[in-house]
């Protein structure tokens, strides 16, 4: 795959925005409700979502990575990455699965990559506390998926209508 | 060197997504409640613990044994100090059934059943203790006396 | 692509090494726990914290120097040098002075309930050896006439003396000096919260991860075996709490039972009214600089107010000047708890005791 400048400027640009996303969430104190640390919201996923499917899994994929590692240099956090990296690509898993189902709209397809970021994230905890106790606040986190991801879809249709006149969705 | 490409290689147009929810976005949304529920009655079903009650017993400070407290009942004979202690173990906890230790402390101490309870023979430095299962915020954490 | 997956890399070996020495221990998730048979008790250490792990084998490491240095038992101990130096002086270390000297304080303020010279008494019952027998009373009487702390000289400033045929056991304040010294060691090692339980001497340093207090049972002096069988409960957080109970350790002869808790005034297993005295002071984050601090107190003071009784214990209370609380257990199936903790103590409904407030 090669890139053209547009595109790898819109690559960054989407990381940045997912990263910044990151830093919002973790002030959003999730740990309060579910004290497993790590666990996050997933609203990284809007620009997932986006460049699914403004760009394809492809770029995506890229961006995910690149925010995932960076999200953890910054963090000073080799454990957020665990979490991050297996809570992001599951949801990118699901949700390139699911957007090939043409009768599904973005917000069906967001509630299943926020499950699934949860599930991942309730994996990544599994690992790292070597013990199964986080699997106690899967059922909580999946409800509380559904809510993220219906937020998630809204905020990626406002974002597609806004730029639907523009050639942003356009290689 | 890094001269942009006329032309991308990539797809040239994706597909502009389906931007109002569907009837069968509520098909993925009643997965994932499906899903929670299925996890709820899995790991809040069996009385919310998620790792089994295990018995850990350690002689002389070393852990000797690791026994999950899954339900079958079983008994094994533990050494120590010139002590033999014979210990039970069955799905609702542990206890010493038979000691030949002058005290029988241990015996006494009956069965335990809770994450962090144990039962001490101090003449053959054995120890069994209990963890894992849910965390009990209503049990003591430390017991004194 | 290639040269992204290059940047890609070389992030990640950045990551890699801006992670190294970060290396995220969570105060809430690392914990180690340990079980160190020693002093003639099973110590359980659970310590949470970046430094967790190190701090558990520290505090083994002290446990194993002080009962080296401490024990009655151990014929290489600074303890069995005064025991078996016949009245002559013996050199030792400044900590064992200081631990004599608390030992003679808290002595003078029970009015002598508290000494540590009553060590050939508990032994001729058989405690120390596990040799049980009831002595007889002309054996008790001269046995007594070595008991007192006039007998301890520990003025100088490196070296102590016994007067002939005295022996002291520091049994009495050894293990709550370890909770002061594993106290410090926990502070040094910037240990956020633990649970270190010496069998009697417990101490709740900080709090439970979910941010509530330790929750420390108290052993029903009437059901000393059971796992589940408490009198009471208390919510403790940087707190040391000591129980001394005749309950821990007896044996009966003639269907009479006698415990370890000895009377100096007498020669015989105190006869107060009391099953158990559980004495709670705070825990000084600060430390005690290697002094005996709050948990050698409690330790002397336990086993005091369980001879004294439970009035002159509340009196003691109420009029010492000490900083600490009460929780006596009486043998006519009563819980006494003093103001002080009251609003922490919660009573343990199936245990069958009436429980009283007093201020």
């Amino acid at each position: 795959m090669r890139l053209t400048t547009k595109q790898l400027t819109l690559c960054g640009v989407l990381t940045t925005l997912a990263l910044a996303l990151s830093v919002m969430e973790n002030q959003i104190p999730l740990g309060l409700a579910i004290p497993i640390p790590g666990i996050k919201l997933g609203l990284a996923n809007i620009v997932t979502v986006f460049a699914l499917y403004a760009l394809g899994p492809g770029q995506a994929l890229l961006i995910l990575l690149a925010r995932c590692v960076l999200g953890a240099v910054f963090a000073g956090n080799m454990n957020a990455m665990l979490f991050s990296l297996l809570g992001g690509f599951s949801a990118m898993a699901v949700m390139i699965g699911l957007s090939r189902l043409r009768r599904l709209s973005v917000y069906g397809v967001s509630v299943g990559g926020a499950a699934a970021h949860n599930c991942g994230q309730v994996a990544a905890a599994v690992l790292t506390l070597g013990n199964g106790a986080p699997l106690y606040y899967l059922p909580v986190l999946l409800v509380v998926s559904l809510f993220t991801g219906a937020l998630t879809g809204l905020v990626a249709s406002c974002l597609f209508r806004a730029l639907s006149h523009t050639d942003l969705m356009k290689g | 060197m890094c001269l942009p490409r006329t032309r991308p290689v990539g797809t040239a147009m994706r597909r502009s997504p389906e931007l109002r929810p569907t009837g069968w976005d509520a098909l993925v949304v009643l997965a994932v409640i499906l899903l929670a529920a299925g996890c709820a009655l899995a790991v809040w079903g069996r009385g919310g613990g998620t790792e089994a009650l295990t018995a850990v017993v350690s002689v002389d400070g070393a852990e000797a044994d690791r026994i999950p407290l899954d339900g079958r009942a079983g008994e094994r004979v533990y050494s120590g100090n010139g002590y033999t202690l014979t210990v039970e173990f069955g799905p609702e906890g542990v206890r010493v059934r038979e000691a030949d230790c002058p005290t029988q402390d241990c015996v006494h101490t009956g069965t335990i059943t809770r994450s962090g309870q144990s039962i001490v023979c101090l003449p053959g430095r054995i120890i069994v203790q209990l963890e894992g299962g849910t965390a009990d915020n209503e049990a003591p954490d430390i017991v004194i006396g | 692509m290639r040269r992204l997956m290059a940047l890609v890399a070389a992030l990640a070996v950045l990551a890699g090494l801006t992670g190294c020495g970060m290396e995220p221990a969570d105060p809430d998730t690392a914990q180690e726990s340990i079980q160190v048979i020693a002093m003639d008790t099973v110590m359980i250490f659970k310590i949470y914290g970046e430094k967790s792990t190190h701090a558990a084998y520290a505090a083994e490491d002290e446990v194993r120097r002080l009962e080296a240095l401490l024990s009655r038992t151990d014929a290489g101990s600074q303890v069995s040098a005064l025991n078996d130096a016949g009245g002559q002086p013996v050199t030792v270390d400044g900590e064992v002075l200081r631990l004599l000297n608390a030992a003679g304080l808290y002595s003078e303020v029970t009015g002598g309930a508290f000494d540590i010279s009553i060590a050939p008494v508990v032994s001729a019952w058989g405690f120390t050896e596990d040799a049980y027998r009831v002595p007889g009373q002309t054996e008790l009487d001269e046995l007594l006439t070595h008991v007192g702390m006039e007998h301890v000289h520990a003025e100088t400033a490196d070296s102590a003396w016994l007067d002939e045929g005295t022996r002291i056991d520091l049994g009495g304040i050894a293990k709550g000096y370890v909770t002061d010294r594993i106290a410090e060691i926990l502070e040094e090692n910037g240990v956020p919260r633990a649970t270190v339980s010496l069998g009697g001497n417990v101490l709740a340093w900080g709090d439970r991860p979910d941010g509530t207090p330790w929750l420390v049972g108290i052993q029903d002096p009437a059901r000393p075996d059971m796992a589940d069988g408490f009198a009471g409960y208390l919510s403790l957080k940087d707190a040391f709490a000591v129980t001394s109970g005749g309950y821990q350790r007896y044996f009966e002869e003639n269907g009479k039972r006698y415990h370890h808790i000895i009377d100096p005034a007498t020669g015989y297993p105190a006869d107060s009214g009391l099953t158990s005295v559980t004495v709670v002071a705070d825990c000084d984050r600060e430390g005690n600089g290697g002094l005996p601090g709050q948990g050698t107190m409690c330790d002397a003071l336990s086993t005091a107010l369980f001879v004294m009784g439970e009035e002159k214990a509340l009196e003691f209370w109420r009029t010492s000047g000490y900083d600490f609380d009460l929780v006596l257990v009486t043998a006519d199936g009563r819980v006494v708890v003093t103001e002080g903790i009251a609003d922490v103590f919660a009573p343990d409904e199936a245990s069958g005791y009436s429980y009283e407030t007093v201020s």
